[in-house]
């Protein structure tokens, strides 16, 4: 569950949901009583109101802290320092992009296996973003030329034809920009 | 009859729209502020052109150029010489009369005349083949000369717009509000509704215009040592610290983060100042000026460095410290958000409201600004920005951000109009035009955060494959819906009667 909210787009989409479909029905819903129904002003005493932004705060608080505190385990920066720490042999890509194509030092992976991307460019900003086989984001990275390059450890699970494409405008031909690579099965 | 009245006149269809009303003795507080909007809705009705253009390229294949050249010149279009002139124009009418000041000196002159001369260049650059996007991607516009894309005359064309644009935006709106509160003698006859710096509403514009100078000036410092090699009067070898592809990304969303937050901080203080005024039992008070005021100052102080969340994917370039503070500091902007919805929430409840399609647009505006906040804290979050970042999720946010405070914009104006104007409108067309801009404004909205979901490019001229382009014609389809409340709201203004003419039908003071 906190893999599919964490890890995909339409998990991230799920929670957008699920915070802004209460506020809004909540926040019409009011508008529409206290200006067609009974506009008249509420016998409601501030105690009560207080009551209630208190609990509105605390809900709204606790929510945000648990949904940060539970996404730590997915950043990038935590899941590389994880898999470096496992002591598993990682694999090192290098990834260098240019308008509007990518030269990688390999093409072929194996699933399982933790692989280091560390990439850069070498002329303007490029994106880097492997898509899996069933078209979902697996991770992007934002390559400024000049800076230190942009580096993650990744293991793919699947074997299969992954896309890679430039997620950040670069010129006349950005959307021509793509690539892909072998993600092969085991054979341990 | 002042400059900018006579300049309302000569324009056809938008001058009938938005002809200052002289007989009040308020001309020098409607003049430049109704030129400024008249020239906004001028920059929109060309923006939802552009808009709709691209999803239209899309569907028949078209070049992907003409793509390009849409998206850049839409996005410039709506952020700047549309949305921003909007909030700058109501925003010094309200500071203006609740000051007793009048928006007549040189800085509010300048400010329109820089920031549509601007917008022209840019334009003209942009359809000269400069095709940059409105976040300017640099040094893509460098580069873009030396791989021959575009000239380095366009370049030197465009940059000279943006030039003009950023001066308009972070010195002379900044000054002319700074100006008004802090300087020059108070006149009774232009008061209409006096405020404060203690009142949520006035507050507001003040943390805005001093965000914007100080978060703008070093994209300022920049961008001027840039053109001014670009114009060859200083020598490239000087300005090399400035030509740094970090160094700008930097300064620009310093600035590009901090101007959105400080539009948000001016539209939810304008939300405040006018909300009291149509309140049920006519105490035209906020349910509290006090945590009115926490939010914003909250809002304030949490914004100023989230501006990280923009530069994630970058890691390890950007230091994982940065990026856990920027992912805080963007979520606890929601604190603020959340005492803000309390405060509204409470207001309406404790007192009823008077429906009136000026109210119904600005909290329309505000639901689907809180409902925006959400996808952008999400975004905001470290793990999820490595999946959405660069995708239609984040173009989904930044446009959803824009219509949200243009509709807030636009019923502050609402609210404004017959002092401007002289002029009243009709309220059914009004609440039309708030009905089929909120559900144009979500449905495009959901499309494009759906579209991001999905993987989707931002800024990309194929979306036809992976079944994107089904994203694409429900973008057509709720666009079309919001270009359609704008022809109502155009309609609107164009059957405006005088206040005499209507029986001079009541509208809550101001």
């Amino acid at each position: 569950m906190l893999e599919f909210i964490y890890l995909s787009g339409w998990g991230a989409f799920a929670l957008l949901l699920s915070f802004q479909l209460p506020f809004m029905f909540f926040f019409l819903h009011l508008i529409y009583k206290k200006t067609y129904v009974d506009s008249a002003p509420s016998d409601t005493s501030d105690e009560k109101i207080t009551k209630f932004k208190n609990i509105w705060m605390t809900v709204v608080v606790v929510l945000f802290v648990a949904v940060n505190l539970m996404s730590i385990q997915y950043m990038p920066a935590v899941s590389s320092a994880r898999a470096v720490a496992s002591g598993q042999d990682v694999m090192e890509v290098d990834v260098t992009a240019a308008s509007w194509s990518y030269e990688m030092s390999t093409r072929e992976f194996v699933a399982g296996k933790p692989i280091r991307f560390t990439a850069k460019s070498t002329d303007t900003v490029h994106g880097f973003a492997i898509y899996s086989p069933d078209g979902d984001v697996l991770f992007t990275m934002m390559l400024v030329p000049g800076v230190t390059a942009s580096s993650l450890i990744y293991t793919f699970k699947e074997p299969g034809t992954y896309k890679i494409r430039c997620l950040e405008y670069c010129g006349a031909a950005h959307h021509e920009m793509s690539d892909e690579i072998i993600v092969k099965a085991s054979t341990s | 009859m002042s400059t900018a009245t006579a300049i309302i006149k000569r324009v056809p269809l938008f001058g009938r729209m938005f002809n200052v009303d002289t007989s009040t003795g308020l001309e020098e507080l409607n003049a430049w502020p109704a030129l400024m909007v008249l020239a906004s809705f001028v920059w929109l009705a060309i923006a939802i052109l552009l808009g709709i253009s691209m999803p239209l390229s899309q569907i028949f294949e078209l070049d992907s150029a003409i793509f390009y050249t849409a998206i850049t010149a839409h996005g410039a279009a709506m952020a700047f010489p549309f949305t921003f002139q909007l909030m700058a124009a109501v925003g010094m009418h309200r500071a203006g009369g609740c000051l007793g000041k009048p928006i007549t000196g040189i800085f509010a002159s300048l400010f329109f005349w820089f920031m549509n001369i601007g917008g022209i260049l840019f334009a003209i650059a942009v359809l000269s083949g400069l095709k940059i996007s409105y976040a300017v991607m640099y040094p893509l516009p460098v580069v873009g000369v030396a791989t021959g894309q575009w000239s380095n005359w366009m370049l030197v064309l465009g940059f000279s717009g943006i030039a003009l644009i950023l001066v308009s935006v972070i010195v002379l709106y900044p000054l002319q509000i700074i100006s008004m509160l802090f300087f020059g003698e108070k006149r009774e006859d232009l008061v209409l509704s006096p405020r404060s710096l203690k009142d949520p509403g006035m507050l507001g514009m003040a943390m805005a215009a001093f965000v914007l100078l100080i978060m703008g000036l070093p994209l300022l410092i920049v961008a001027s040592a840039v053109l001014l090699a670009l114009y060859g009067i200083l020598p490239m070898a000087w300005v090399t610290w400035a030509t740094e592809p970090m160094t700008f990304q930097w300064v620009f969303f310093i600035f590009a983060h901090n101007l959105m937050e400080a539009m948000a901080i001016m539209v939810i203080s304008a939300v405040y100042a006018t909300l009291p005024l149509y309140l049920a039992d006519g105490t035209r008070k906020l349910y509290s000026d006090r945590i009115a005021n926490l939010a914003l100052w909250i809002l304030l102080v949490t914004s100023v460095t989230s501006f990280f969340h923009h530069f994630f994917t970058m890691y390890p370039a950007l230091p994982a410290a940065l990026s856990y503070h920027g992912n805080i500091m963007s979520w606890a902007t929601g604190t603020g958000a959340a005492l803000t919805i309390f405060t509204i929430c409470a207001t309406v409840w404790k007192h009823g409201l008077r429906p009136g399609a000026g109210l119904m647009a600005i909290l329309m505006g505000f639901v689907l600004y809180i409902l925006d906040g959400v996808s952008a804290i999400i975004t905001s979050n470290v793990a999820f920005s490595f999946q959405l970042h660069g995708t239609m999720w984040q173009s989904g946010h930044t446009m959803a951000v824009l219509i949200s405070m243009s509709l807030m914009w636009i019923g502050v104006l609402l609210h404004h109009y017959p002092v401007m104007t002289g002029r009243q409108l009709d309220e059914k067309l009004g609440m039309l035009f708030v009905k089929l801009y909120t559900i144009g404004a979500l449905g495009v909205s959901w499309s494009f955060l759906a579209a991001g979901a999905a993987g989707m490019p931002r800024r990309f001229a194929a979306w036809n494959q992976e079944g994107w382009m089904m994203y694409g014609y429900l973008i057509l389809l709720f666009g079309l819906c919001l270009a359609a409340s704008l022809i109502v709201l155009a309609l609107n203004f164009k059957r405006s009667r005088s206040i005499e003419e209507t029986g001079g039908a009541a509208v809550p003071a101001e």
